[in-house]
């Protein structure tokens, strides 16, 4: 038989293999093995840093709580060879438990360089607005003191991929993307913001797929980070910062601009928030689209104004202490949020 | 097991396509439709219609009457909607019944999805498709433009959908996740961007995402234009003639960088010896692969490997039909009976 017929009868044997394990809902070769490891770690990893960084130092409601794991333990070392079904259902962790501390946090000032993002109706863009909030922010925040690292400082084009990339590898505590909206209807000014998650929303899709943009991933560097996006603490944090972010954007904001909407807290699958590793949104802080706003951010007043309500909103995630009043945490007015999941 | 004679059974290649999808069967039967399914939003549509679901260009046509659903967004079942499910089933019973099978003459089907689908989206498409044929494959899209065009070996396919760019090299096996990748880089996205340059051009100008994609598939090209590119735009009602021959080559060329990047990476990690003869053996398929001067641009990018070769596929609506048609064809009985259901 010439060559080029067995290699083709290798390749239809293995295709047919590949779909027999699609309708078995076999995982795909490698992936199988990764996930048992990855569910084996995580479990038998939850309890033993619990047991070595808690015992005996912490509340007794941490304490039973590490108490409980470190029981689960050596059922966890078990779970490669036990049936998925002999596991305990996973339990949620409680990240106020760590008592978490901000050292370092990564501002993103979208757009740059060859990507102007919205314009004003007068030209202004809106990556030079949101470069210029992130520099004032930045003064804030090293008065907090809080170390910051800014994925640009300057005009220039920096992919989704190398914005994660600075982020991760910087090891910041917090990933804060600045955007400025652009909304159809003129006369709509509002303050939103996004943590990960999925959207069932079409307007927030478009928003995501627009935002994407030219984002540097492929389908399957995706598919490693959608994995492991879910596991552990990140994405309620995400949450959590996201609700206070949004109350004290609205907050400060609505002081200046009686006619801003609170348009409230948004699970979005964007890029920046996929890759990153630590708890990240992405803050609309204004909207170009709307001409008054447009006026107020041609003026460095209302720009400083937008980075001092930002500030508040890490402020009020990074230290109890500066909490919002209870009406302004859940953030977004009646009919204003969406997609909080 | 005793062999049915070829004439039970009707093979049928089906390249399931975000923007369009075609068919080639056993009998010698092709057609190709856009990938539209609409259902009348009520009974006065259904008069006026007189179907109850239509399909690809009439669909489009009478959109205004229907719930039009582009179901394959990325080259997958858009996850969690059960109607774009329902959109995939109609979708393709319409162009299995397009192909003719005769009365109990079984079919045997390969579908062609995006290189790097999902296994979920594998799934969702078994679950779509059950009923519809006795037997079910599917295979990646630019492997089965590589299996029926016997370029097996050494040869690297870009397959330039609408909703995604898919890139797989064949080197002898059923290629791997390391040989392939997928960028959403693709006609959707050259689409979006000609619009918003149009738009920014003449804020004036009403235009529909079907005038803009007609627009780029007449038009559409990269480097030095061999002519203006001149369209009829409504402004105030009037039809008014606009020239976006910079605008149309600005779109285009945003897939090249990440096109290139994407090549020049994928041929690095391909064994040395063989580098050359993959540079050598680029295929451009899909839609995508008509744009003028693309194959070009392409082989200027290789000059700084030392050359190489970047060459159209001839029928770019048939050559992923043709290849899944080729594999049906191809594959053992044996093996159709064991994917049966």
């Amino acid at each position: 038989m010439p060559a080029k017929e067995r290699l083709k009868q290798q390749l239809i044997r293995d295709l047919v293999r590949e779909n027999l394990d699609t309708v078995s809902g076999a995982p795909p070769p490698g992936l199988g093995r990764r996930r048992r490891t990855v569910s084996g770690w995580l479990l038998a990893g939850l309890g033993a840093t619990l047991v070595v960084t808690f015992s005996g130092a912490i509340s007794s409601t941490a304490f039973r709580f590490g108490a409980a794991r470190t029981g689960a333990a050596p059922r966890a070392a078990e779970a490669a060879t036990a049936p998925d079904s002999a596991l305990p259902a996973p339990q949620k962790i409680d990240p106020s438990l760590f008592q978490l501390a901000v050292r370092k946090v990564v501002l993103d000032p979208g757009h740059g360089g060859t990507d102007p993002g919205a314009v004003t109706p007068s030209g202004l863009e809106e990556k030079t607005l949101t470069l210029d909030i992130a520099h004032r922010l930045r003064a804030l925040l090293k008065d907090a003191p809080i170390a910051v690292v800014m994925t640009r400082t300057d005009d220039r084009t920096v992919s989704l991929e190398r914005r994660v990339e600075i982020a991760n590898a910087e090891n910041a505590d917090l990933f804060l993307s600045i955007h400025i909206n652009s909304m159809p209807l003129p006369d709509d000014v509002g303050v939103e913001t996004f943590y990960l998650g999925n959207t069932r929303d079409p307007e927030t899709a478009r928003f995501a797929r627009a935002e994407n943009s030219g984002s540097g991933y492929s389908l399957a560097d995706f598919k490693t980070l959608l994995e492991g996006v879910y596991a552990g603490v990140r994405q309620e944090e995400s949450r959590r910062f996201a609700a206070t972010m949004q109350a004290g954007l609205f907050r400060e904001l609505a002081g200046v601009n009686g006619r801003l909407r609170d348009r409230g807290v948004k699970t979005a699958p964007l890029v920046v928030l996929v890759g990153t590793r630590m708890p990240a949104i992405l803050a609309e802080v204004s909207c170009v689209s709307n001409a008054d706003e447009a006026r107020r951010l041609a003026t460095s007043d209302y720009r400083s104004e937008v980075a001092r309500a930002l500030f508040a909103g890490i402020r009020a995630y990074a230290d109890p202490a500066h909490a919002l009043p209870a009406a302004f945490a859940g953030g977004g007015t009646p009919g204003g949020s969406k997609g909080d999941s | 097991m005793t062999t049915k004679p070829k004439s039970e059974i009707l093979q049928v290649g089906i390249d399931l396509g975000t923007s369009r999808s075609s068919i080639s069967a056993s009998n010698g039967s092709r057609h190709v439709i856009d990938s539209y399914v609409g259902w009348p939003v009520d009974m006065v549509a259904r008069k006026v219609v007189k179907k109850p679901v239509l399909f690809g260009k009439e669909a489009l046509d009478n959109r205004p009457m229907l719930d039009l659903h582009r179901p394959l967004e990325r080259g997958l079942i858009k996850e969690g909607s059960a109607k774009d499910e329902e959109a995939v089933r109609e979708l393709l019973r319409h162009l299995i019944s397009l192909a003719g099978a005769k009365e109990g003459q079984k079919v045997f089907a390969v579908v062609g999805v995006p290189a790097e689908a999902l296994r979920v989206s594998k799934q969702h498409l078994r679950k779509a498709v059950s009923g519809l044929a006795d037997s079910l494959m599917i295979v990646s899209e630019p492997f089965a433009v590589a299996y029926g065009m016997d370029s097996l070996l050494h040869t690297m396919i870009i397959d330039i959908g609408a909703g995604t760019t898919d890139f797989c090299v064949m080197n002898g096996r059923y290629p791997t996740d390391e040989d392939q990748r997928t960028l959403t880089n693709a006609g959707d996205a050259i689409d979006e961007q000609l619009a918003t340059l149009v738009r920014t051009k003449l804020p004036d100008g009403r235009f529909s995402v079907y005038m803009v994609r007609e627009w780029k598939e007449k038009g559409s090209f990269v480097g030095e234009p061999e002519k203006p590119v001149s369209v009829r735009v409504p402004v105030h009602g009037k039809p008014t003639e606009l020239d976006i021959t910079a605008e149309m080559r600005r779109a285009c060329e945003s897939l090249l960088a990440p096109i290139s990047e994407t090549m020049l990476d994928l041929i690095s990690r391909v064994e040395p010896e063989y580098q050359e003869d993959v540079r050598k053996n680029v295929i451009l398929a899909g839609g995508g692969s008509q744009i003028t001067g693309l194959a070009g641009a392409l082989e200027g990018v290789l000059e700084e490997l030392g050359g190489g070769r970047v060459r159209a596929v001839d029928d770019p609506v048939f050559a992923g039909s043709n290849g899944g048609l080729a594999i049906a064809l191809d594959a053992p009985e044996t093996d159709w009976e064991s994917l049966a259901g």
